[in-house]
């Protein structure tokens, strides 16, 4: 109808966007690890950088891989088979084979995430369903005491958990709070350093990549759990213990938070948050494995759809609209 | 563009545009040659049309598409003939009758004094009949449709859409007019319960129009007519949705003027926003194409810029810089082509943005999956796809950048449009 020649651009409203994209929170999430990995890096040396670098690869080479295998468009721009693959190797020994690691990327990137359809489809946090999986496929491989056995360290190199899960709080009195936040605990390579998960965990959660809510409420699961148990039995360690040791801070910070496979509303991340704090404790103290954390976020994100229907009335609701 | 804020841990925040303390006079543009004007027109029964090619056409004519009371019309700003009726099709296929009316080359208008008379006797009938066409496009039908009574008039002075200052220009400059327009309304209504809704910084000035005043917060979407029903004017009507007339401070104004004049205003202000986001307020016949703004101000368009008829978060983008100033067209703005945000078709990752900024309350991340499976109707069923209020921020917040208010319009047309061949087809 016009003799325009002009093309205009032509979409459906809104025409403004807060810029915000996957691409840059994966980024955000990638750097702000760098706050845990380089110091676990430092203390582990070249092995744990190994770790790393070969994890985030195969990840990325596993999901541009599924991509052709699919017919998919290439989606490896996003970041998240980096994050996913980053993830997994701050969950993982320094001395970990590198073929465990490449497995482990599979397993987390290929089971967990792209056989449900992607991005967004992952019932469970990849990195803790390739890690869970590694841990009952190879548990040798995850003996963090038998890991660091050619290492000489100049503070206790057993692993906190299984000193405090076999001889109880006593055993573990040597681990002060300021020890244990200094990264003086053998462990992940991204999951000991806690000054630094904690720089990174409040970092992630100002910006609002992460959602607040699971990450605090999961510490105060971990530290209300802890303290009822130490009221219980003085046998069980303190919550300042368990905040600080294992796969805590990385698990409230990195972990549960994981978008795909944790709820969006306020009461539901409270619950879900704190749920994943009392699994923790609760595997633990009582459970038969020495870190309940993986398996405490793999339940959590079972419930979370579930959890996620508490949710306030649509505005309008019940009413006809004839 | 705004952006997102460094601090993510609060709700992301847009803030209505306000109007300066002393706002520049609005600039007055002329139409070049013609003018087009877009009549609803959901039937097409063009056989039934009065209108011809050729017939000669007063300035201030009510242009109706039949004889019927109840026909859509517009008011011809300018005098002149007709030059062409066509179909236009709007989006999600709204229909329109575009009728193209070559101006006069004289300056002289000749005025119609139709509505002269009729001013004598202020009605419902005589102002539905004759200033539905008015600027901000005053909807009488809600008076005479015989759904729920109306009790309670709402005057909006709050723009809806960010950027926009051209209600709150008219309740800044012209609050003697919309008090007289307010006074006729309640006149010929007999409602007494008239609520002028306004930004707080005009909630002095609004004072001396003689209505209740009422204040909405600057955020957006709170100027939502939805939202102001739900929040401030809960207590006055029920929540249903019916009981409450909206018109917009510029209508209520136009309709005042109309009145005490006897000659109906048809010039249309609005707040034209170009490349650099400078914002300047026009005022143009209704009827004036885009075109003749963009020249007024020196403003090129290039191949793949954008024209939005509207604002930023719900306005409209069209094909063509002709489109013209219709009677609700509040806002004009050009974006160039490198602020133009790519959506695409990622999944959704559950991120939550969209459910925390959604003022219906909205499980956008579950309704946006149904959608996305174009399966509407579970949308409209489980996930209150008709609690939406399109306001757009859902797509504004997306991080995968789905294009959801585009899949809800769109699946809400599919199922009126379903419902809409059901009852025929009974």
């Amino acid at each position: 109808m016009s003799s325009n020649t002009i093309k205009l651009t032509v979409s459906h409203a809104p025409f403004w966007h807060n810029g915000s994209s996957t691409a840059s929170k994966s980024r955000n999430i990638l750097l702000d690890s760098l706050f845990a990995v380089v110091p676990g890096c430092y203390q582990y040396g070249r092995a744990a950088a190994g770790v790393v670098t070969i994890a985030v690869a195969s990840a990325i080479i596993w999901e541009l891989l599924i991509n052709f295998l699919s017919r998919r468009s290439i989606s490896v721009g996003d970041g998240n088979a980096a994050v996913i693959g980053m993830m997994l190797a701050m969950l993982m020994p320094a001395t970990t084979p590198w073929w465990a690691v490449v497995t482990g990327t599979f397993l987390a990137v290929v089971i967990g995430k792209e056989i449900f359809g992607g991005i967004g489809a992952n019932p469970f946090n990849p990195a803790v369903l390739g890690m869970a999986i590694l841990m009952l496929g190879w548990p040798f491989l995850f003996d963090f005491n038998a890991s660091v056995l050619n290492y000489a360290f100049d503070f206790k190199a057993i692993y906190p958990l299984v000193l405090s899960k076999s001889f109880g709080a006593h055993a573990v009195d040597s681990f002060t709070v300021m020890e244990l936040l200094k990264g003086h605990q053998i462990g992940g390579i991204g999951a000991t350093f806690g000054i630094g998960l904690i720089i990174a965990g409040v970092y992630l959660m100002i910006r609002g990549y992460i959602r607040w809510e699971i990450s605090i409420f999961f510490l105060a699961g971990v530290f209300a759990t802890a303290l009822f148990f130490k009221w219980l039995n003085p046998f069980y360690a303190g919550p300042g213990f368990h905040l600080f040791t294992g796969y805590t801070l990385i698990g409230a910070f990195f972990l549960a938070t994981e978008d795909a496979s944790s709820p969006v509303n306020f009461i539901p991340m409270l619950i879900y948050g704190f749920l994943g704090g009392l699994l923790t404790v609760m595997i633990r103290n009582i459970g038969v494995h020495i870190d309940g954390v993986l398996y405490a976020v793999l339940i959590i994100n079972l419930v979370h759809p579930l959890v996620d229907k508490i949710r306030p009335k649509a505005m309008g609701k019940g009413v006809s609209h004839e | 563009m705004i952006k997102r804020a460094f601090f993510g841990i609060l709700k992301p925040k847009l803030h209505y545009k306000q109007i300066d303390e002393a706002p520049a006079q609005p600039t007055s543009v002329r139409a070049s040659q013609k003018i087009t004007l877009y009549i609803d027109d959901p039937d097409q029964n063009t056989e039934a049309s009065v209108l011809k090619v050729g017939d000669p056409v007063k300035s201030g004519q009510k242009i109706a598409l039949t004889a019927k009371a109840d026909s859509s019309y517009l008011l011809a700003s300018r005098s002149g003939r007709i030059s062409n009726i066509a179909l236009f099709v709007g989006i999600f296929g709204k229909k329109f009758t575009a009728v193209t009316i070559d101006m006069d080359a004289d300056a002289a208008q000749i005025m119609d004094d139709v509505f002269k008379s009729a001013s004598q006797t202020p009605s419902l009938e005589n102002a539905r009949a004759m200033l539905a066409g008015l600027p901000g496009k005053p909807d009488f039908n809600v008076f005479l449709s015989g759904g729920h009574p109306v009790k309670t008039i709402a005057v909006l002075g709050a723009d809806s859409d960010l950027l926009s200052i051209t209600r709150q220009y008219f309740v800044k400059n012209n609050i003697i007019s919309i008090k007289t327009g307010i006074d006729l309304l309640r006149k010929i209504t007999g409602i007494h319960n008239v609520i002028l809704i306004v930004p707080h910084h005009l909630a002095q000035v609004a004072g001396s129009s003689g209505a209740t005043v009422k204040t909405v917060d600057s955020e957006y979407p709170s100027a939502h007519p939805h939202l102001i029903r739900q929040h401030i004017l809960s207590s006055e009507a029920p929540i249903s949705g019916a009981g409450v007339a909206f018109f917009s401070a510029e209508a209520v104004s136009a309709i005042g003027a109309a009145f005490n004049t006897g000659k109906p205003p048809l010039e249309k202000l609005l707040s034209f926003i170009s490349k650099d986001g400078t914002r300047r307020l026009v005022s143009v016949p209704i009827g004036t194409s885009a075109q003749d703004i963009l020249n007024e101000f020196n403003e090129k368009i290039k191949d793949g810029d954008q024209l939005i008829v509207g604002g930023p978060l719900t306005g409209i983008s069209v094909y063509a810089s002709d489109y013209p100033v219709l009677p609700d067209t509040d806002t004009l703005m050009v974006l160039s082509k490198k602020k133009i945000v790519e959506r695409e078709e990622s999944a959704c990752v559950n991120c939550g943005e969209c459910v925390r900024v959604c003022p219906s309350g909205i499980q956008v991340n579950l309704l946006v999956r149904c959608l996305e499976a174009r399966k509407f109707q579970e949308a409209s069923d489980r996930y209150d796809l008709f609690s939406c209020i399109e306001c757009g921020f859902c797509s504004y917040v997306c991080e995968s950048r789905i294009p959801v208010f585009q899949h809800i319009n769109l699946a809400k047309y599919t199922l009126e449009h379903m419902k809409e061949a059901e009852k025929n087809n009974v």
